[in-house]
């Protein structure tokens, strides 16, 4: 978890979104994980970051009482996005390294051992990454299948719905819904997974039973 | 105090909960216009939710939620004043949608409505505004970012929900690029 580096913009983006639909950094009240990502920061957040703006200008406000806020401040790298690393330290190090070198031959040896370093860490998070299961995304739709008239044979009509087979589909229960007039449209459940199956293939292959289908809506849509 | 009580004196009971105020106050309602009124003690009475709202809190002490400043008591009583002729009895779609966008352009820099500090005018909003944010599609409480926000934040605020339903908000966002 962390921000990136919040002494960039990139970082301060991230921030900026994360805040979006948040007050705090956790939870629901002013907290130390607040006062650790404020600290983190230098100067406030540009004005069109307006999220973060409004983050830090709120935290400002309690910068009196900051000691007696609750909670333990733990390291920049535990607050944030899951799938981000801190690297705010990281770059105030490389800062100093842009000074005029005096020792060069010093800071040669340094850096060739701080680079081993970091492919052995690069390493070790490869590997740990590797051996993590990928999480698949998946999605529950409801479709509402809507037929061309009373005379439509409902039971074939589903009969094709649940024909259609993909990698990554699985259909669900269904049931028939009155709409007006003697006309039942057909409501299908399905379980889909985000990267092999996607709304408009869906639609293209339902509409494709023209007998059957005058129309195809997506009623619902979760992730789960 | 039955269910059957108006949507006025519902929050004032609400109120009075989290304020930690003893029950006793006797509530009627002005019949033609649904205005609530409280008996007091003294045998007079008030009338109006925001002014029995003030009084309530006055009467618990706890005078920092109409606003420590100038400033922010100004504040507390235009959300008070707004939440009074805006939303009370509205209930068609366009005025919902006018009040959303409204609220949520001025929450976008702020985290409680008077900016820093939680005050009586999130409590009567966020009583006044459940039953509609409440309705709201996924869709629009994502285009509501902000309103969602506050909304969601004040349901968690210590002892204010009560027996009201906690609105669900998505973590994560589903229309990304529905700005």
């Amino acid at each position: 978890m962390g921000f990136g580096n919040l002494r960039s913009a990139a970082g301060l983006r991230l921030l900026n979104d994360f805040l979006a639909d948040k007050s705090y950094i956790e939870g629901y009240v002013p907290s130390q994980a607040d006062i650790a990502v404020f600290e983190a920061l230098s100067t406030p957040p540009p004005a069109d970051l307006f999220h973060a703006l409004r983050w830090y200008n709120h935290i400002k406000s309690y910068e009196k009482q900051k000691a007696s806020l609750p909670g333990v401040k733990k390291a920049l790298g535990k607050y944030g996005p899951a799938d981000v690393e801190d690297s705010t330290g990281a770059t105030t190090d490389s800062k100093d390294d842009d000074d005029i070198d005096l020792f060069g031959s010093d800071e040669e040896e340094e850096s060739e051992e701080s680079k081993r370093l970091r492919e052995e860490r690069l390493a070790q998070y490869e590997s740990k990454k590797s051996k993590k299961p990928t999480l698949i995304a998946k999605s529950s739709i409801l479709l509402d299948v809507k037929p061309w008239d009373d005379e439509t044979d409902m039971a074939k009509l589903e009969e094709c719905v649940r024909s259609i087979q993909a990698d990554g589909l699985v259909w669900g229960s269904s049931k028939l819904v009155p709409v007006g007039y003697g006309i039942k449209k057909l409501q299908i459940q399905c379980v889909v997974e985000d990267d092999k199956v996607g709304t408009d293939m869906l639609e293209e292959k339902i509409t494709a039973f023209e007998d059957y289908v005058q129309s195809m809506d997506v009623a619902a849509f979760n992730k789960i | 105090m039955s269910a059957a009580a108006g949507p006025g004196l519902e929050e004032l009971i609400l109120l009075e909960t989290l304020l930690g105020l003893k029950k006793g106050n006797k509530y009627s309602v002005r019949e033609e216009r649904k205005i609530p009124v409280l008996q007091t003690n003294n045998g007079s009475s008030l009338t109006g939710l925001t002014t029995i709202a003030t009084h309530l809190v006055k009467q618990a002490k706890k005078e920092q939620l109409l606003g420590s400043t100038a400033e922010e008591k100004a504040i507390v009583q235009q959300w008070l004043e707004y939440r009074v002729t805006q939303i009370a009895g509205h209930s068609n779609k366009e005025d919902i949608r006018i009040i959303l966008k409204d609220l949520n352009l001025y929450l976008e820099d702020k985290v409680y409505l008077a900016r820093n500090n939680f005050t009586l005018a999130d409590i009567l909003m966020y009583y006044g505004l459940h039953h509609i944010i409440a309705e709201l599609t996924v869709q629009e409480k994502e285009k509501y970012l902000n309103v969602s926000r506050w909304f969601n934040h004040i349901q968690h605020y210590p002892g204010i929900r009560q027996h009201l339903s906690n609105v669900v908000f998505m973590k994560n966002r589903l229309y990304t690029n529905a700005h």
